[in-house]
C-alpha cells in the first residue's frame, strides 16, 4: 500500500511539472492584449498576424468559435453576460446585430468610426450594411463579403465532352446541362451529381421565384405564398423529379465529413459533383488541391435574379474594459492592408467595394488560373440578405420553418403543406409574442394601421 | 462558557463540510433556485422583451406547446432501450462473474465503452447507420440478398424491405406521428431514434449497470446456492429463487437511475448525431430546454420546461420507488 501511494505521488508531481511546462506563456503586460471571437478557418490566424505586426503595441488573439453551429451569439451574449466577454466579435446579419444591441453587447462607433474617416455606408457593400447598421447606428465594420456562385470542375466537364456553361441564366437552361453531368455506373446508382447545394440555400430559390419570408414590414409570414412554394417545389424537384442534386440520404451515402467549410464542398473536392453552389471562400481549400481545374459562373436564376447573401462584420463589444483599443482592430479591416489580404485569400471578397475594382483583385500573380473573380464581385448586386421579423425571434422562426423543410427534402411531405403548415405555426408564434408584449403589440398595431390606410 | 466536546466535534465537522456545503448553496441549491424564480418571469436574456412577472404563464403556455409535447414523447420514447439495456447488463455481468482464465480482460472489454469518449463513440455509430456504407446496412442487404427474403415476401405478401435510413428516417416503431402527438401508420420502420435506442443499449450494456450487478454477484451468498442446489434446483431455478430476488434491491437502484437519466438524456446524441433532426424526431426535452435557453435566449420559459422535467421525474421516481419496493426483499 505504502509504495502505491510513493508511486501516485511521484507520478503526480511529474504529471503537475510537465503541466507547468506546458502551460501557456503569460501575456506580454508591454502590449494590449485583446481577443476576437471568431470562426478559426485557414485565414483567419494571416488576418491576425498582419494586424498584430502592423500594430505592435496590440496583441489580438483569437477565441474560436463554430459558426456553423450558430455557436458564436450563444457564447458572446452568455460570456458577456457573465463578465467575460471577447472585446471583437463576429455576427452575421441583421437579426443577430439587433440582438447584440438590444443585449446592451454592440458598441456604437457611429462617431469613433466618422473621426477616423472610416464610411462604412459609402465604401462597404450595400449587402453588408443590414449586419452592421441598425437604426442609422453603426456598430461596426464589415470583415468580408459573399454571395454564392456556381463553381464547376473543368475536368470533369471535359471528361463527359460537356462545354464549359457560358451564358447561362435561367435554370430551365441550366437543367440539361446538370442532366448531362449526372453520371450513373453499371447498376444505376448515381456516381457522380450534376449539381451540389447545401440544404439551407432553399432560401434562394423561394427568393428567386418571387417568394419571401415575411411581408416587408414583418407582420406575417408568408412563406405558404405560391412563388415560395414554387421555390421549394423546384429545390425538391432537383432532387425527386430531375434526380441531378444529391437527396439527404444520397449526400450521407456520400459519407460528407462537414468541418470547416461545408459538407457541399467537401463532395465537390472529390469529385462528386460536376458542379456546385458556393461561396469564393471555398478557394481557401480548393486551392490546396493542386490537381483541380477550376471554373466559375454566376448562379442561374428563376423568374426573379436575387442571390442569398450574407456579410460578417465585426463588433466591439459595448461592455469591454479595452474597447477604445478596440477601434484599432475596426480601423484595420477597413484599410487597404487587409482588404487586400482578404482578396488574395479569398476569404470571401473585401468588405470595402473598391478593392473588389483592382487589377490585382481580378489578376491575383500568385494564382494566375484563377480567372473568374469578376462573377464573385458581380453577384453582389444581386444580394438580398437574410429576412427577418420583429415579431418572432429568427432561431424560434428557423426551427418550425427547418422543420418542415426537413420533411420536404426527405421527400415525407408535399411543399404545399410544409409550406402551409410552417407560416401557420409562425405566424402562431407571432401572435403569441404579441400577447405577452405590449410594445411590440403597439408597434404591431400601428404597422398594421398603416397598412390599412 | 465551556464547550462540550461533542460541541466541539459538531464545529470541526461542520468546519470540514463547509466548503462543500458552500459550493453546493452557490453552484447547485442556488442555480436551482433562482431558475425557478425565473421560471415565473419572461425572462430573455437577448433583452427582446422588457423583463416582466409572468407568474405561471409559462406553464399555461408549456401545457399548450406542442413541441413540448412532441419532445416529451421523443424522450419517452428514446427511454424504451431502457428494459433491454438493464436485462443485457445482468446478462453480462452474469456472464463476466464465472470464474473464467481471463475473465479480468473480457470484464475490461466490455467495460470499454464506458470509458471511451462518448462523442467519438457517437462519430463512430454515425459512420456505422451510414444507409448505402455502413456496414449495418451492408449485413441488412447481404442478408436479403443471400435468402432471397425480397422475393418470398414478394411471393406471399406482394412486399418486400429496404434497408433503414436510420439517422435520416423519421420513421419509428410505433408509427408515432412527426408533427403532433399521436399515431400515423405511414411512420411505421426504422428511423433515426430506434438508430439512438439501440445505440444506446450497446453503450449501456457494459457500463456502470453491468459494474453494479457483478458488484451484488460477487456478494451472492454461496451457501444459499448451494442449498437450492442440494434441493434439486437447476441453473434456471437457482437464477430465479436465488439470484434474481437477492439482486432485486440493485435492479431497483438501476431502475430508479435509468429512469432518471432517461428522462434527462438524449441531448448528446442530437447535438452531435442528428442536430435534433430529422424534423425534430430526436430532440428530447433536454436538448429543447437547451435550445430555448441558448439558442433562441428564452431563458424563463427553457427554466419553465425545466422545473416541469423535474416535477416529471420526481413523480417517476415515486411510482417506481412505490411499486418496487414491494418486490425487495432483501
Amino acid at each position: 500500500m505504502k509504495t502505491a501511494v510513493i508511486t501516485v505521488l511521484i507520478v503526480w508531481i511529474l504529471l503537475s511539472g510537465v503541466a507547468w511546462m506546458l502551460q501557456p506563456k503569460p501575456d506580454d503586460l508591454s502590449k494590449t492584449n485583446l481577443t476576437w471571437l471568431s470562426d478559426d478557418n485557414p485565414t483567419r490566424r494571416e488576418q491576425l498576424g498582419l494586424f498584430n505586426r502592423l500594430n505592435p503595441q496590440y496583441n489580438v488573439r483569437l477565441d474560436p468559435v463554430d459558426t456553423n453551429t450558430g455557436g458564436g451569439m450563444e457564447k458572446v451574449i452568455v460570456q458577456s453576460i457573465a463578465g467575460v466577454g471577447p472585446d471583437l466579435f463576429d455576427s452575421y446579419g441583421s437579426y443577430k446585430l439587433a440582438t447584440y444591441v438590444k443585449a446592451g453587447i454592440a458598441w456604437d462607433v457611429t462617431d469613433e468610426l466618422k473621426n477616423a474617416g472610416i464610411d462604412v455606408k459609402k465604401d462597404a457593400w450595400k449587402l453588408a450594411l443590414s449586419s452592421v447598421v441598425y437604426k442609422g447606428r453603426v456598430y461596426g465594420v464589415p470583415s468580408n463579403v459573399g454571395t454564392p456562385a456556381i463553381w464547376f470542375n473543368k475536368d470533369l466537364f471535359d471528361k463527359y465532352k460537356v462545354p464549359y456553361p457560358k451564358n447561362v441564366r435561367t435554370w430551365k437552361e441550366f437543367l440539361p446541362i446538370l442532366q448531362r453531368l449526372t453520371i450513373r455506373d453499371e447498376h444505376g446508382r448515381v456516381k457522380q451529381y450534376g449539381f451540389l447545394c447545401d440544404s439551407w440555400m432553399v432560401t434562394q430559390f423561394i427568393w428567386q421565384w418571387g417568394g419571401r419570408t415575411y411581408t416587408p414590414d414583418g407582420t406575417k409570414c408568408v412563406i405558404d405564398s405560391p412563388e415560395a412554394i414554387a421555390g421549394v417545389q423546384f429545390f425538391h424537384d432537383l432532387m425527386y423529379k430531375y434526380h441531378v442534386m444529391p437527396t439527404p440520404n444520397d449526400e450521407a451515402a456520400m459519407a460528407t465529413q462537414g468541418g470547416w467549410g461545408s459538407g457541399t464542398m467537401t463532395l465537390f473536392m472529390g469529385g462528386k459533383g460536376a458542379m456546385a453552389l458556393g461561396g469564393r471562400y471555398w478557394l481557401c481549400s480548393l486551392r490546396d488541391i493542386k490537381e483541380l481545374k477550376l471554373g466559375a459562373i454566376e448562379c442561374p436564376y428563376g423568374p426573379h435574379k436575387i442571390y442569398w447573401g450574407s456579410s460578417r462584420v465585426t463588433i466591439i463589444n459595448k461592455n469591454s474594459p479595452r474597447r477604445k483599443a478596440a477601434l484599432a482592430f475596426l480601423k484595420y479591416l477597413a484599410s487597404h492592408d487587409y482588404n487586400e489580404l482578404v482578396n488574395h485569400q479569398a476569404d470571401c471578397v473585401s468588405p470595402m467595394k473598391a478593392y473588389c475594382y483592382t487589377d490585382k483583385y481580378m489578376h491575383d500573380p500568385d494564382y494566375p488560373n484563377e480567372d473568374f473573380n469578376a462573377v464573385w464581385r458581380d453577384t453582389n448586386d444581386y444580394a438580398m440578405t437574410e429576412e427577418v421579423s420583429p415579431f418572432i425571434n429568427a432561431q424560434t422562426a428557423g426551427r418550425i420553418v427547418e422543420k418542415q423543410l426537413d420533411l420536404v427534402r426527405n421527400n415525407q411531405k408535399p411543399a404545399t403543406q410544409a409550406m402551409k403548415a410552417a407560416a401557420r405555426e409562425v405566424n402562431a408564434e407571432i401572435q403569441k409574442n404579441l400577447d405577452r408584449d405590449p410594445n411590440l403589440r403597439a408597434e404591431y398595431d400601428r404597422l398594421m394601421g398603416t397598412k390599412a390606410k | 462558557m465551556k464547550t462540550t466536546r461533542r460541541q466541539r466535534n459538531v464545529v470541526i465537522a461542520a468546519g470540514f463540510l463547509l466548503p462543500n456545503l458552500l459550493g453546493f448553496l452557490v453552484f447547485t441549491a442556488g442555480p436551482v433556485a433562482f431558475s425557478l424564480v425565473m421560471s415565473l418571469s419572461n425572462w430573455n436574456i437577448q433583452h427582446t422583451v422588457p423583463f416582466q412577472w409572468t407568474f405561471l404563464r409559462n406553464f399555461v403556455d408549456l401545457w399548450h406547446d406542442q413541441s413540448f409535447w412532441l419532445y416529451f414523447v421523443n424522450t419517452i420514447y428514446l427511454m424504451l432501450g431502457l428494459p433491454l439495456a438493464i436485462a443485457g447488463s445482468l446478462v453480462l455481468a452474469l456472464l463476466l462473474s464465472q470464474n473464467l482464465r481471463g475473465i479480468t480482460i473480457y470484464r475490461t472489454l466490455f467495460y470499454l465503452p464506458s470509458i471511451t469518449s462518448g462523442i467519438a463513440l457517437m462519430i463512430l455509430w454515425k459512420a456505422l447507420y451510414n444507409p448505402d456504407f455502413g456496414p449495418i446496412n451492408a449485413v441488412i442487404n447481404w442478408t436479403l440478398q443471400t435468402f432471397h427474403i425480397n422475393g418470398i415476401l414478394h411471393a406471399l405478401f406482394g412486399t418486400s424491405v429496404t434497408p433503414p435510413q436510420w439517422l435520416l428516417a423519421t420513421r419509428n416503431l410505433l408509427g408515432l406521428d412527426v408533427e403532433k402527438v399521436g399515431f400515423l401508420p405511414a411512420q411505421w420502420g426504422l428511423g433515426a431514434r430506434d438508430a439512438i435506442i439501440i445505440m444506446g443499449i450497446w453503450i449501456a450494456v457494459g457500463g456502470n449497470n453491468m459494474l453494479l450487478y457483478l458488484a451484488a454477484l460477487t456478494n451472492l451468498p454461496q451457501e444459499l446456492v448451494e442449498a437450492a442446489q442440494l434441493d434439486g434446483a437447476g441453473k434456471w431455478a437457482v437464477f430465479k429463487n436465488v439470484t434474481w430476488p437477492y439482486l432485486a434491491p440493485t435492479t431497483f437502484f438501476i431502475v430508479v437511475m435509468s429512469f432518471i437519466g432517461g428522462l434527462q438524456g438524449g441531448f448528446e446524441q442530437a447535438r452531435v448525431m442528428t442536430g435534433g433532426g430529422p424534423a425534430g424526431t430526436t430532440m428530447t426535452m433536454s436538448y429543447y430546454i437547451y435550445t430555448k435557453a441558448f439558442e433562441e435566449f428564452q431563458v424563463g420559459y427553457a427554466s419553465a420546461v425545466s422545473w416541469v422535467l423535474f416535477i416529471i421525474i420526481f413523480i417517476v421516481t415515486l411510482i417506481n420507488w412505490r411499486l418496487s419496493n414491494k418486490e425487495v426483499n432483501y
